[in-house]
């Protein structure tokens, strides 16, 4: 019998049990779109944090933190305080976190070891360094929670010509110590078009100085010079959407120290060994003090870890599948006993069993294909549903935009797997119809 | 002549149970192409174990039986398979597929024949018309008599161009006035269309309506009679 012969009679055995195979069909379904939904989100994710730290960690910049391992946490990004590293800014509702390492040792970084650190390597193009603190500003009364950098505004505009943009007013690239420049969050919190303040405006900045006792508010008065260009994204790396950012030597005396909690290495170029001999003699010259962050250190560990976590859904997903699988095994079973008669017609007519064994997987394959289909598009569906959730902050937060991402690879997989389950589970029942003695299966009432 | 089927000391044990039944016990018997012969007996006569080993749908214990020239003792179950595709079943109970019209179902029988989709919907109507259904081929066999059905299965059992017609209790189903047409329809093929028929009954009218009647009593041929038409 001619292949689209089996098929056509396979569809016809479909077609008489409506309801039956809908049912059946419905379990793929589910267990396809779990799949594809919770993978497409994920891998959504990880291409807007990849985005994202791409456009704060470009791949000619290295960040130096204290603490000997603080690439290798996630989840508990230590934001703020000392050693935050490019840790959760406050506000910014990031889940994931590049923690201070072991910095216990009472290591800390200098403002002033950039020249240090220029005089390292040939390679090596400028470096900045960064004081962060969490503070609040007060505007237009309305007091509210954010991050502070203090960071040298040429340089740093040098190393984010992209990012570190005025939107309206500007970035003074001499800026006298009470200029500030604030990401668009900041005046403008609640997103709606509603700013607390423009530039040219004064606001008074707070920082709780808690390095002595009792606990002081130190407050000033700065001047907003300009608000930055909407940055978007988690804030991992680079300008911040709700970060506050005054001049280096400001941010030295405001909060009385010249320890930094970053330094910004700007590199020649991004050949591999450039940013590896770089890392070294940095790591090298702290005695292994220091973390040197590389965006190919941290891209190989963001698709470790989504990697890690693609699997464990996706696994989870699939075991839906697998009680799909099953439930075509019963119900394949159900449909050979019904038609232990009519496979012995078939036999008494010349049928081959491997034609009767190709019938059975026949179906299955049609309703595993069928359900595969549907699965990706609902799993597609719910997909943007739940990523449109998330952006409007369904979930608390301030919601942050994830675009599912339904790779080609994640397509076609779950078609072959969703047509795979259900033809390997269907082996058993369409064995026995094919092994079905003509004699017996006649006499079959 | 050609020599369709040949059976020589033909035996057949099976178990019932643990108990073991000879169904046959050593039956020779001859059928020429072109012949038309019924197989007389009561139930539990073996009739019905004679009509499964002639079809090919079973293996003989012991003795030889040739179907067109094969021994089938010696083939394994593919190669049965293959040898029922020149053999043209006619069940007592029609044994249509339901979901399929009079044509799909003699179209089916074509098909696991391998022939051409284009060659099967001419063939299947012609034979249709042959038995006498011109008006009732899209019909499914819930829309059709008794007679009617039978007629579909005789058209589906034509299809492939069998060696010879095997046909277990071809009226047991149907009111005797239409029984009657289904032999008309036979007897029609065999003397026209000269198809071979191999009849299995118990029924003892039918029966005679075969130029040759083989009676079987307790698992053998007890008695051989030419009909006179």
């Amino acid at each position: 019998m001619k292949a689209y012969d089996i098929l056509g009679y396979s569809f016809s055995a479909i077609k008489l049990r409506k309801l039956r195979a809908a049912l059946t069909t419905l379990g793929v379904i589910i267990g396809i779109a779990a799949v594809v939904a919770l993978l497409s989100i994920t891998q959504g994710l990880q291409v807007s944090i990849t985005n994202d730290l791409n456009r704060g960690l470009s791949a000619t910049t290295l960040i130096v933190v204290p603490g000997s391992n603080a690439l290798g946490g996630v989840g508990g990004g230590t934001g703020s305080g000392v050693g935050g590293g490019l840790g959760a800014r406050s506000g910014s509702g990031a889940g994931l976190g590049l923690g201070s390492g072991s910095a216990s040792s009472g290591f800390a970084l200098y403002v002033n070891y950039t020249r240090e650190i220029d005089a390292l390597s040939p390679e090596i193009n400028s470096s900045t360094a960064v004081i962060e603190r969490s503070g609040y500003m007060n505007a237009d009364g309305l007091n509210s929670p954010v991050t502070i950098y203090g960071v040298d505004f040429s340089q740093y505009a040098q190393q984010y010509p992209t990012t570190f943009v005025a939107a309206s007013g500007n970035v003074p690239l001499n800026p006298s110590s009470n200029d500030i420049v604030v990401g668009t969050r900041v005046s403008d919190p609640r997103e709606n078009g509603t700013e607390l303040f423009n530039a040219g405006d004064n606001v008074r900045i707070v920082w709780t100085n808690a390095t002595t006792l009792p606990v002081v508010n130190e407050t000033y008065i700065a001047q907003v010079s300009g608000i930055l260009k909407t940055v978007g994204g988690f804030g991992l790396a680079g300008p911040s959407d709700t970060g506050v950012y005054m001049p280096l030597n400001q941010a030295e005396s405001f909060f009385g120290t010249n320890q930094c909690d970053m330094i910004i290495v700007q590199l020649k170029n991004s050949n591999n060994s450039t940013i590896t001999d770089v890392s070294k003699a940095i790591t090298d010259y702290f005695g292994g003090q220091v973390t040197v962050i590389s965006s190919t250190a941290v891209l190989s560990l963001l698709s470790t870890i989504f990697g890690t976590i693609q699997l464990f859904l996706g696994g989870i997903a699939a075991i839906s599948l697998l009680v799909a699988g099953i439930g075509i095994m019963n119900i394949m079973i159900v449909s050979l006993i019904e038609r232990t008669r009519e496979i012995g017609i078939l036999k008494a007519l010349g049928m081959k069993s491997r034609t009767v064994l190709s019938i059975f997987l026949g179906e299955s394959a049609i309703i595993g294909l069928i359900g595969a289909f549907a699965g990706i598009l609902s799993g597609w569906i719910l997909a943007n549903i739940v990523a449109r959730l998330l952006g409007s902050g369904a979930f608390g937060g301030t919601g942050f935009k994830v675009t599912p991402l339904l790779t080609p690879e994640v397509f076609l997989g779950s078609l072959a797997f969703g047509v795979g389950i259900s033809v390997i589970f269907a082996l058993y029942p369409a064995w026995r119809a094919s092994k079905l003695k003509p004699v017996e299966a006649l006499r079959y009432e | 002549m050609t020599t369709l089927v040949e059976a020589i000391d033909l035996k057949k044990t099976y178990m019932l149970g643990k108990v073991p039944v000879e169904a046959v016990r050593g039956v020779n018997i001859k059928v020429e192409a072109g012949d038309f012969v019924s197989i007389l007996g009561p139930s539990g006569s073996g009739k019905s174990t004679m009509l499964n080993l002639i079809g090919a749908l079973d293996k003989p214990t012991s003795g030889t039986l040739l179907i067109d020239g094969v021994d089938i003792s010696k083939l394994n179950d593919n190669q049965l398979t293959d040898l029922r595709r020149r053999i043209g079943f006619v069940f007592q109970f029609f044994n249509l597929i339901p979901r399929l019209t009079a044509r799909d179902n003699v179209e089916l029988a074509l098909s696991i024949a391998d022939v051409g989709k284009a060659e099967r919907s001419p063939r299947a109507v012609e034979l249709l018309e042959k038995v006498g259904l011109k008006d009732r081929i899209n019909h499914k066999p819930a829309e059709l008599s008794g007679g009617q059905q039978q007629r579909v299965a005789i058209a589906r059992a034509l299809a492939n161009k069998p060696k010879f017609l095997l046909l277990d209790e071809p009226t047991g189903n149907i009111d005797s006035k239409t029984a009657a047409e289904i032999v008309g329809l036979l007897r029609k093929l065999n003397v026209e269309s000269h198809v071979s028929i191999i009849m299995v009954t118990h029924d003892q009218h039918l029966a005679r309506e075969a130029n040759r009647t083989l009676e079987m009593f307790d698992g053998q041929i007890s008695s051989e009679v030419v009909n006179q038409q």
